[in-house]
């Protein structure tokens, strides 16, 4: 198994790093930048537990090799706080319980995160095509698109 | 404690307090086992059975253990010859024989996934590869995969000690059934079926262990949701002589992390003894769905005599449990119906027959209200059916069944007590609000369109707060190790008059957290900003033992919440002695409130409770005599309410849980005939869960419980072939709803104060699984009733919709030629 030398800057901070060829970009994150924020919840890509940015796309970071990385900006659950206060998204999960055991939610927030970034006034069927590919088994999902919409308005008047 | 709802507000409960789980979880500060790193930790991984039944001729592991980074591996021979097997305990009650569980398979596989072996090495990667140079030689055996067919007397035999594949057989009658189906107008009789399926917890199985050999102690880090079960294994098995368990966040549990996740625990502190090096496990996707635990597949035969007005005089219910490859749970889907027997009904006359069938499958454990989803379903089916035999509205028949709110406190037949309800407030309100009459119209205009569109409604109760005797109601044996439920909890108020709490339950998600400081703020007067919970949420080396409850038996509400208040008020009334003495006034003249001592008239304030806090520690001259010093409180909580049958008597009446929640759901559907695809319109679920102490929490709960019991109506679930391999390793097989795929979900809360707990709070989590399958399936009958189609099976995804149609065509072809 080769080793390969990655260059990757995440959450703005630049690092390097070798993997070897067949390490998951999900396990990269976790085990060798120590940012265990990103969940495995089936390391197939059905979950979304493990979503991330890379380059401002939403990823499912199971489905990409560490490799593939190279020279991207990523951008985890742990760089959206600025200044240690929540990102609006954050925030509006926690008011409005939009998660219960917490294992999907920083996956169900970064795919939150990415949506609003392309639509601040997402109507319920938007939210529900576009948060399709993140599972989670407590919710029944109701409180994680009233956090979506709460979010959204939060963003739109920090616009204003 | 316990005040009239509109006579004098709460302060805190009642409120939607902000949440003290989610800023870690939105942030990606969980704490979850397989976060946790320690110096020279290594990693195991297991090998599991290929096959459904075969016998293990032997397991040859010597080249892996010489595989590179390999540091230790374990076998059957070793498992046999290093540990003991587990007690059969209270979900075995019943078994006529004893059988040796180990924490592997030693002598035969019985499932497809069950452990063979397992490694340890230096890392999951090389872990996993040696798992290949792992050598079994097994003799494949016939599998046993239908229940019907493992009862045939030629069935092979799953576990060859019991003789045969039925494993418990027991029949308990309460009241006289036979007199009242002969008193009864019209016997009403209905076959049912309820499949497999199961919560799936986003967050596998994960355990880290290490073991100290100068102390002897062994240390687990796990996501179990029961600690004493994981003790309790540990010592039976291990024997080891101090035992540590440590319970972080637990990513979904659904009682699918209680009972089989020691066999893991077990293995890697096995392996952490054995390689001398802190060890992790993590589970993956597909070993969780194929040995993680099921729900149990239930076939029923049931029979009921029926008064010409619709009332229920007397039922027979009889089960057949697929209990899957293991014993050591084979009773609860039958125990655990006894806490809902009756459901809301005032029937006097009930018998529950069941037997347990082994089969070739994953072993079934507690998963979200263990047995009751399938026992409403066939109480509500036969409800409607009733209705439908008799002409009249299914409401009606609802209403003329119910126990009425006078009749509460109500002793049911099975010997439980039902606290409070009304529900024929729920009934009206669901009628109300769901609008019936106007749907009823919707539905005719959208026939004539060609649209198939069904009203459903599903009634039940939701028992909390498990009474661990109730399981030896079938036991030869009634002597009991446990009985009723006992908790405690720790409170301290720290030297700056902010408060901790030491829970004795871990969190899977419920809001424990939240929750428990919200009755510590009630109590004590102060803001919840101002409590924190002591994490990990259980430790026990701090928490206290009890009837740990992470969504067992919906403990939390009752137990714990009991001993958070019990300790603050002893905390509260120490508070008010001390400073009594401190400021050198009467106690009846003071008041503690928002962290600072006042005089109650005029009111100014004395002395902060941080001071006095500080001072309780530090300063024994201010201590009264015969005072203890220090301001911290343990309180064990213990239900109040424990006759008449906390034990079983010779009948096997016995009060199965303590409080008892309730709920009517509403569905509208509709049916695409073209495809089977069902599509969930509107969804009400009209509530009582007493006293209410965090609304959007106890509405998450229900969200969630509620779209679970959609899901699997409409087709979620596990899928055996024919010789046993299990077919839905993925969340996509398995069916697992989207966003997509859930319906929205509207809640309306009648709450009917449970006249027991300390708030009169009631079970408020699985609650909403309970009767959702069954309102789902009432409304998919409804749609198609212009097929003549009934249903009385689960799941009812679109192939299985498809198939009742072609049934209801060519019976209707029939009966036309």
């Amino acid at each position: 198994m080769s080793d390969h030398k990655i260059v990757v800057t995440v959450n703005g901070r630049r690092q390097e790093a070798w993997v070897e060829a067949r390490t998951l970009l999900v396990t990269f994150v976790r085990e060798t930048l120590e940012l265990t924020g990103t969940h495995i919840g089936c390391v197939i890509g059905e979950c979304g537990a493990c979503s991330l940015l890379v380059n401002g796309e939403l990823v499912k970071s199971c489905l990409m090799l560490a490799m593939q990385a190279d020279g991207a900006e990523i951008t985890t659950i742990e760089g959206l706080e600025r200044d240690a206060k929540l990102h609006p998204v954050q925030e509006a999960f926690v008011r409005e319980l939009g998660g219960q055991c917490g294992f999907c939610t920083p996956g169900m927030v970064m795919a939150s995160v990415y949506l609003l970034r392309q639509d601040n006034n997402p109507s319920e069927e938007t939210i529900r095509r576009r948060l399709s590919g993140n599972l989670c088994m407590c919710t029944g999902y109701v409180q994680i698109v009233k956090s979506v919409q709460a979010a959204a308005e939060m963003l739109r008047e920090q616009d204003q | 404690m316990k005040k009239q709802p509109g006579t004098e507000a709460y302060r805190f409960l009642g409120q939607d307090v902000r949440s003290k789980e989610l800023p870690r979880h939105v942030s990606g500060r969980g704490r979850f086992v397989d976060d946790n790193q320690t110096r020279g930790m290594a990693f195991a991984a297991i090998l599991r059975s290929p096959y459904p039944h075969a016998r293990i001729r032997s397991v040859d592991a010597s080249r892996a253990a010489a595989a590179p980074g390999v540091l230790a591996v374990l076998t059957p021979d070793e498992i046999r010859r290093s540990t003991q097997p587990f007690k059969m305990g209270r979900y075995a009650a019943g078994l006529p024989v004893q059988i040796s569980e180990y924490a592997m398979a030693v002598d035969k596989v019985r499932y497809v996934g069950e452990p063979v072996a397992a490694v340890v090495a230096i890392d999951a990667m090389k872990a996993e590869d040696a798992l290949e140079l792992i050598d079994v030689d097994y003799e494949p055996l016939d599998s046993v995969v239908d229940p019907l067919e493992a009862m045939r007397p030629n069935s092979a035999l799953v576990f060859d000690e019991c003789g045969s594949n039925v494993v418990v057989n027991r029949a308990l009658m309460f009241g006289d059934v036979d007199a009242a189906l002969r008193e009864a107008d019209v016997i009403v009789r209905g076959d049912y079926r309820v499949h497999r399926y199961s919560s799936t917890a986003l967050e596998p199985f994960a355990c880290m262990a290490s073991f100290d050999p100068t102390a002897g102690e062994l240390t687990v880090l796990c996501n179990a949701q029961i600690p004493e079960v994981i003790h309790d294994g540990l010592k039976e098995t291990l024997g080891i002589a101090a035992i540590r368990v440590i319970i972080a966040d637990i990513g979904g549990a659904f009682g699918q992390k209680i009972h089989l996740i020691r066999k893991y625990v077990v293995i890697t502190g096995l392996l952490a003894r054995k390689c001398g090096r802190p060890v992790k496990w993590v589970e993956d996707r597909a070993e969780h769905m194929m040995a993680g635990g099921h729900s149990c597949g239930q076939i029923f035969k049931v029979e009921a005599g029926v008064r010409k007005d619709g009332t229920v005089l007397g039922i027979r219910i009889a089960e057949i449990d697929d209990v899957g490859g293991a014993v050591s749970t084979a009773s609860i889907h039958f125990t655990n119906k006894l806490s809902a027997l009756v459901n809301t009904y005032r029937v006097k006359n009930v018998a529950l027959e069941g037997k347990s069938v082994v089969t070739n499958k994953c072993p079934v454990v507690p998963n979200r209200a263990i047995g009751k989803p399938a026992l409403i379903f066939v109480w509500e089916r036969m409800i409607d059916r009733i209705a439908e035999k008799l002409g009249l509205d299914p409401l009606a028949v609802r209403s003329i069944n119910c126990i009425r709110k006078e009749e509460f406190p109500y002793l049911t037949p099975s010997g439980n007590m039902y606290d409070s309800g009304d529900y024929q407030r729920l009934l009206d309100t669901a009628a109300k609000e769901f609008g019936f009459a106007q749907l009823r119209k919707m539905q005719t205009e959208a026939l004539q369109a060609g649209r198939y569109l069904g009203i459903g409604l599903a009634m039940a109760i939701e028992p909390g707060g498990r009474n661990a005797a109730r399981d030896m109601s079938i036991a030869k044996e009634r002597a009991v190790g446990a009985a009723g439920g006992i908790n405690g909890a720790t409170v301290r108020i720290e030297r700056d008059g902010t408060v901790t709490i030491v829970l004795s339950t871990p969190n899977a998600g419920q809001a424990h957290e939240t929750t428990a400081c919200q009755v510590a703020a009630e109590v004590l007067d102060i803001s919840p900003e101002f409590i924190r919970i002591a994490g990990p949420v259980f430790d026990s080396a701090v928490s206290a033992w009890g009837v740990a409850s992470a969504n067992s038996g919906q403990n939390f509400h009752l137990y714990d919440l009991g001993a958070v208040q019990g300790a603050c008020q002893k905390l509260r009334e120490k508070l008010l002695t001390l400073s009594s003495a401190i400021v050198g006034r009467p106690a009846e003249s003071i008041l503690v409130k928002d962290g600072t001592v006042w005089s109650r008239e005029p009111r100014e304030a004395l002395i902060s409770v941080g001071e006095v806090a500080k001072l309780s520690y530090s300063n024994q001259t201010v201590v009264p005599d015969g005072l203890e010093p220090g301001l911290q409180a343990t309180f064990f909580y213990r239900f109040p309410h424990d006759v008449p049958f906390i034990l079983p008597d010779e009948n096997g009446r016995v009060q199965g849980q303590f409080t008892f929640a309730a709920g009517v759901h509403s569905a509208f559907v509709e049916v695409d005939i073209e495809t089977g695809h069902v599509k969930v319109l509107r969804y009400l679920i009209v509530s009582d869960c007493g006293t209410i102490i965090n609304p959007k929490v106890v509405d998450g709960m229900m969200y969630g419980a509620a779209a679970h019991g959609i899901s699997a109506a409409l087709g979620e679930g596990h899928v055996y072939d024919a010789s046993g391999q299990l077919m839905t390793t993925t969340f996509t097989a398995y069916g697992k709803p989207t966003t997509q795929d859930s319906p929205h979900i509207e809640i309306i809360h009648e709450p009917c104060p449970s006249p027991f707990s300390v708030f009169g709070q009631k079970a408020a989590g699985d609650g909403a699984a309970i009767p959702a399958p069954a309102a789902i399936a009432s409304a998919v009958e409804n749609a198609l009733k212009p097929f003549g189609v009934s249903v009385h099976e689960l799941p009812l995804g679109p192939e299985a919709v498809l198939m009742l149609l072609d049934k209801a065509r060519q019976k209707g072809a029939a009966s036309v030629s």
